[in-house]
């Protein structure tokens, strides 16, 4: 049995006192897809600092490949790179951002030939690239050259922080392609931070939903958060966009996060099965989720996204396409507060 | 206004037919304040670099130190030189006073808070994602220590020309650790405030193209090395 790629034990992190990050147990298999959502401010981009070894944690440690390591350790820094979420290129020519890593690693004599084949990978043509200087390219670029410096290193364990969120729709389809290429082709662990759920839930094997830098979720739970109001009727929730009420539990505080489990949706409100509160929406949008051959819907609930999980059967029954409308059934007593 | 025009012209024939004694005051500036940068960039650029990346208790009071250091006055600095090397000072046995020796100690102290300052400077003007980048590519203490000194060479190289600047231009060492003696410790500036005082434009004037001259190379160099690196 293989040894798992990532554990970490007891872990918590804060940075001036503040605690920011704090989890009991995680293991990563190797070679897996991990996903990592949640809203600015819960600890995604910590979490890929300390696994990337750019940061001790104050508490707790990191077990990699068996090992425990730490920034710097010689055990790990050559295996791991983590692409930052905004591009950073260090004052120098293209090239020599890209073949920066290998050189560190003293791979002198094949460094061109790599560095040319990762901007490649990237889209970048080398005889148009490598030469510029790092402030005569596009932020899609940068990201992109960012993006083959660690590709180039050929590395075990490929962290990205939100990769596709300030580059273009070519590039960020470009970006998606190239880092599940690098998992297929060299059995790299991918560690991915984004908002775009949808991607996620398509190619990763393991959903890890963070809030308040703890993970309190691993599947496709729908998070509404606060502020919460008290309805009319007495009880507690939001007015939605669209004048609908969605009622919830009293809430803990009044920013708390709901987490929301939908158990059923039908085209036709009198067809619903079982009890619970009704709502109607829009599907906004339908992919295949990877690892378990589901379909995954996102409905439009007012202006928020319901995240709902059917087999193709399902699907087929209810005919789901964008634009859709939908209704979606909840229960008050499944209603979970983080 | 005549004897102005009459200055350039004396400094024209001065330098080109190669005036012996102009070219030893010019000599002697270069030999010692090049010897003094060269020394204050050596300990300054670590010092500095360790001031602006790492955070320490009295963090703050040591940079208001060093930023004050940063204007001490050459007669000040002068003075304190002298007491230490005079034969009655601490380092007395080692005769350096009147010696070039003796001027690049001072010009050394003289330039070494403007290195450190503006070096520290450079390094806390970085953007903190170079650290997350360089150790991300799998870089050890040394690479990553290299790798942003590399990265804030165009600050760190601003700070080395204008301690340069200061040292080149500086009387009040000179004059006290020096003593202006020809041939061997009259430096530009020292030479330029005799020959004045003599009523010798000429060789002043000279003497002042000189340090203009050298000024622009040098700037020239640093721009001809920013655009290449």
């Amino acid at each position: 049995m293989h040894l798992p790629i990532y554990e970490i034990r007891s872990l918590k992190h804060s940075y001036g006192g503040q605690p920011v990050l704090s989890i009991e147990h995680l293991t990563v298999k190797q070679a897996h897809i991990v996903g990592l959502i949640g809203p600015n401010g819960s600890g995604k981009s910590t979490l890929l600092r300390l696994l990337g070894l750019i940061e001790k944690p104050s508490q707790g440690e990191i077990i990699f490949n068996g090992r425990r390591v730490e920034p710097f350790s010689d055990e790990a820094r050559f295996l791991i790179t983590l692409l930052p979420q905004e591009p950073f290129l260090m004052k120098r020519s293209v090239f020599s951002n890209v073949s920066y890593g290998l050189k560190l690693r003293g791979n002198g004599r094949d460094v061109v030939d790599k560095a040319n084949r990762a901007l490649s990978l990237v889209g970048l043509d080398s005889k148009d690239f490598a030469r510029r200087p790092w402030y005569a390219l596009s932020g899609g670029e940068a990201q992109r050259v960012a993006l083959a410096a660690r590709l180039a290193l050929n590395p075990k364990v490929l962290l990205l922080d939100e990769p596709t969120a300030s580059v273009d729709a070519a590039s960020a389809q470009l970006i998606k392609e190239v880092t599940l290429r690098a998992r297929r082709e060299l059995g790299t662990t991918l560690i991915v931070a984004s908002h775009d759920w949808q991607w996620l839930y398509e190619i990763c094997d393991e959903i890890l939903h963070l809030f308040k830098g703890r993970i309190f979720g691993r599947g496709r739970e729908t998070i509404i958060f606060g502020p919460w109001q008290k309805l009319g009727t007495g009880t507690w929730g939001k007015i939605l966009s669209d004048k609908q009420q969605l009622p919830v539990p009293p809430p803990p505080n009044q920013e708390a996060a709901a987490v929301i489990h939908v158990l059923s949706v039908s085209e036709d409100r009198s067809t619903i099965a079982g009890e619970g509160i009704i709502l109607s929406g829009t599907v906004s949008r339908l992919s295949l989720e990877r690892k378990t051959g589901q379909l995954f819907a996102t409905i439009l609930v007012g202006d928020l996204p319901f995240k709902v999980g059917l087999d193709i059967q399902q699907g087929k029954e209810h005919t789901l396409f964008p634009g859709r409308t939908i209704f979606v059934r909840y229960r008050l007593d499944q209603v979970k507060w983080i | 206004m005549d004897f102005i025009f009459e200055g350039f012209f004396e400094a024209y024939k001065l330098l080109v037919s190669g005036n012996a004694e102009t070219y030893s005051a010019i000599l002697a500036t270069v030999k010692v304040s090049s010897g003094s940068i060269a020394c204050s960039l050596l300990l300054g650029i670590p010092l500095g670099f360790c001031l602006g990346y790492f955070d320490f208790s009295g963090k703050k009071t040591l940079r208001t130190i060093v930023d004050t250091l940063m204007a001490l006055p050459t007669v000040f600095i002068g003075l304190l030189v002298y007491a230490f090397i005079t034969r009655r000072g601490p380092l007395g046995n080692f005769g350096m006073l009147f010696t070039l020796p003796g001027i690049g100690i001072g010009q050394t102290i003289l330039a070494l808070p403007i290195v450190i300052g503006l070096s520290a400077t450079a390094v806390e003007s970085m953007d903190q994602k170079l650290r997350i980048t360089i150790m991300s590519m799998g870089a050890n203490r040394r690479q990553l220590f290299l790798t942003s000194l590399w990265e804030c060479r165009h600050g760190i190289l601003a700070g080395a020309i204008a301690a340069y600047g200061r040292v080149m231009t500086e009387v009040g060492i000179s004059m006290m650790v020096g003593g202006n003696i020809k041939w061997h410790t009259r430096t530009i500036t020292t030479a330029i405030a005799l020959e004045t005082n003599k009523g010798q434009f000429g060789m002043g004037v000279a003497l002042g193209l000189v340090l203009l001259a050298i000024a622009f190379c040098v700037n020239l160099s640093v721009s001809f090395l920013r655009r290449r690196y």
